[in-house]
């Protein structure tokens, strides 16, 4: 389950009204997640939840499921 | 230091052959892969698993001067095949793996359009997509005569000595004039350029881009850059390859999630070069915490050049602020010029020399002629691309394509000693660009104090993170998109000063009026790039009749864009 926190900074650094994130959803998926605004993402999710991402951390992650996830362990949930 | 042996090879696999005669257990690629041990071909077993995948191409009845398309992952057996392709008389070219946000009939489409222009013969991928391209083989009249799978390939068995002897015949045939590779520009409908190379253009760079980079037997390229583009063939796997020297392969998609990748590989390998598009410098410098650079070490790198895109002084400066306490020497970084058709190098700066650098008058400079700044001017930081390596020349041109005199901006034309032969099945694009031996690059520039300086482009090419993009491939869609008048779309390259790089805009004209309709028909456009895997990063919305036309009354990109920028009008929507 995609936290409400989570949706909104994704969908803001995307510039995006609403988008339907599931924990299946892939980046590809979502209008305007590229390869090159991967990044980006990731770091408004840092800076949003306070918490720092290893690189391999980041290269792990498969699906939105997977980010939460990880935010929740950096954030102690 | 020694430095680089070149023999009298006439063509790469003779080359590549003398190679690991001379030097069997030296590295010739380490395929690097995230925490993992990486694959490390000796130039021995490379040569000797490429002879293999040679009688298996001979086998699968694939002939000297078949076109083979290879698409395929970050794989160690993708060298072999290459290779094994070339000693075949076979033209190998890398195409992208579709990305799966790219539709399966956009990738088809894409593929077809190559085979209409290039003639590709077979297509050499990996199982998972033979859903995708078996319709288009079987489709009536394709040119694509089969698609094969070759890593389920038996590479391991010894192979007959007769299948081999009789390949390596083929490959004695092969004479230094006759192509040895096939690259596109690029663009996914119909639009892409082949361009055909042959053993002596390659070998001829080998020598003076080799030349200009002052590589030496202790160099080691090392890359993420995908094999694809030119920059990553030519600069980081032909020419390592054709030099005796290592190459080290990083995964280019692990690379865009974790560019750390790249630092880690160098401190490792202890790399000696490497070649980054200019986004990539603003990437590394901004987006990696200093937390996780404690182990980083950059002391070995004597050379970072940038290339395939803008070249930006502050991407620069970024990058030099940040890894000057990892142990980079601000003078390793170098900037090059270049293009497909001249193999790749053109110009590039002096190794281990500053980057000469002009403070100039951007309103001087947009009218034609560069002025170095004073107190009043708007300044804009020009950064130098260089000199013309050996074997190559370059002239600044008018619209006649007279020369211009030095200071004032012209389109860059070029020569070089290794040209490639004409766009494949083109001749018409070739006559429109090639002239007495000048290839009309489209770019332009000045020249100054004998360097060349590229301060942009009369064609409406996008540049993305070092990838082409055509402003034509994204209109064709959006123009089709429910909402939009067809024929009233145009798309530019919009600078992202943060990104260091250009982004697509659209400007599209619609008669929706409501928030709500104009929010819905963005998403549309959003959704109708992706499935061709391109990201519009600003859509602009405007009323009929809005769009500016060109005396061949389409609606100008050069007119729109520049109205869009200055940013002063109302009706203007954008998101």
């Amino acid at each position: 389950m995609i936290s409400p926190e989570l949706k909104k900074v994704i969908l803001t650094e995307l510039n995006l009204d609403d988008f339907d994130l599931q924990d299946t959803t892939m980046a590809p998926e979502v209008p305007g997640w590229d390869s090159l605004n991967h990044v980006n993402i990731i770091l408004a999710v840092e800076k949003s939840f306070n918490v720092k991402f290893k690189s391999y951390e980041v290269l792990r992650l498969k699906n939105v499921g997977d980010l939460q996830k990880l935010v929740d362990v950096k954030t102690g949930k | 230091m020694n430095t680089i042996h070149l023999d009298d090879s006439k063509t790469l696999w003779e080359r590549w052959q003398r190679n690991a005669e001379r030097n069997p257990d030296r590295e010739a690629i380490v395929h690097w892969v995230a925490g993992e041990e990486p694959f490390r071909w000796s130039y021995k077993n490379l040569i000797g698993t490429a002879k293999k995948f040679s009688v298996r191409i001979k086998e699968a009845g694939i002939k000297k001067g078949d076109v083979c398309a290879i698409v395929m992952h970050h794989n160690p057996l993708f060298y072999p095949l290459y290779m094994g392709i070339s000693r075949a008389g076979a033209l190998p070219a890398v195409l992208a793996y579709p990305n799966p946000r790219l539709h399966p009939d956009k990738f088809r489409q894409g593929l077809e359009g190559m085979a209409q222009r290039s003639g590709l013969d077979y297509i050499l991928t990996e199982k998972e997509l033979d859903p995708v391209i078996r319709p288009l083989i079987e489709k009536p009249g394709s040119t694509i005569k089969s698609v094969f799978f070759p890593l389920e390939w038996d590479y391991n068995s010894d192979t007959d000595p007769e299948a081999d002897a009789e390949i390596e015949k083929i490959s004695l045939s092969v004479r230094e004039t006759e192509p040895i590779l096939l690259q596109h520009s690029s663009g996914t409908t119909g639009l892409q350029k082949p361009v055909v190379l042959s053993h002596r253009a390659i070998l001829n760079h080998v020598l003076n881009l080799g030349g200009g980079y002052k590589l030496t037997e202790a160099d080691k390229i090392v890359s993420w850059l995908p094999l694809y583009h030119d920059f990553g063939l030519i600069a980081c796997f032909q020419i390592p390859l054709a030099c005796g020297i290592t190459t080290i392969q990083i995964n280019p998609f692990e690379w865009v999630l974790a560019p750390i990748l790249l630092l880690e590989a160098i401190t490792k390998e202890k790399a000696t070069l490497t070649c980054l598009p200019n986004f990539a410098y603003n990437v590394l410098a901004e987006k990696i915490h200093d937390d996780e650079l404690s182990q980083i070490n950059l002391e070995s790198l004597r050379l970072l050049v940038n290339a395939a895109e803008p070249v930006r002084h502050d991407s620069h400066k970024k990058f030099i602020d940040k890894f000057e306490k990892y142990g980079l020497n601000p003078l390793s970084l170098a900037v090059m010029y270049g293009m497909a058709e001249v193999t790749l190098g053109l110009t590039v700066t002096d190794p281990g020399k500053p980057i000469t650098e002009l403070v100039v008058d951007r309103n001087e400079l947009s009218r034609g002629v560069m002025k170095l700044a004073d107190k009043d001017s708007v300044a804009r930081v020009c950064v130098s691309s260089g000199k013309p390596l050996n074997g190559c020349e370059a002239r600044i041109v008018d619209e006649n394509r007279k020369d211009l005199a030095d200071g004032l901006v012209g389109e860059v034309a070029v020569k070089s000693v290794s040209m490639f032969d004409g766009y494949r099945n083109y001749p018409e694009k070739t006559a429109e660009v090639v002239e007495n031996g000048w290839y009309y690059s489209g770019d332009y520039g000045f020249k100054y104090n004998n360097e060349f300086f590229i301060i942009g482009r009369k064609k409406d090419l996008i540049i993305v993170a070092g990838k082409n993009i055509y402003p034509e491939d994204i209109e064709d869609v959006i123009n089709q998109v429910e909402g939009v008048i067809p024929g009233r779309v145009i798309s530019f390259g919009e600078e992202d000063e943060k990104m260091g790089t250009e982004q697509i805009a659209v400007i599209a004209e619609t008669k929706s009026e409501s928030e709500k309709e104009k929010n819905d028909l963005r998403m549309a456009i959003l959704k109708a790039g992706m499935a061709m895997d391109i990201n519009i990063h600003k859509v602009y919305l405007v009323p009929p009749r809005w769009l500016i036309k060109s005396s061949a009354g389409k609606p100008s990109r050069k007119a729109n864009k520049e109205r869009i920028l200055s940013r002063e009008d109302k009706q203007v929507w954008s998101r």
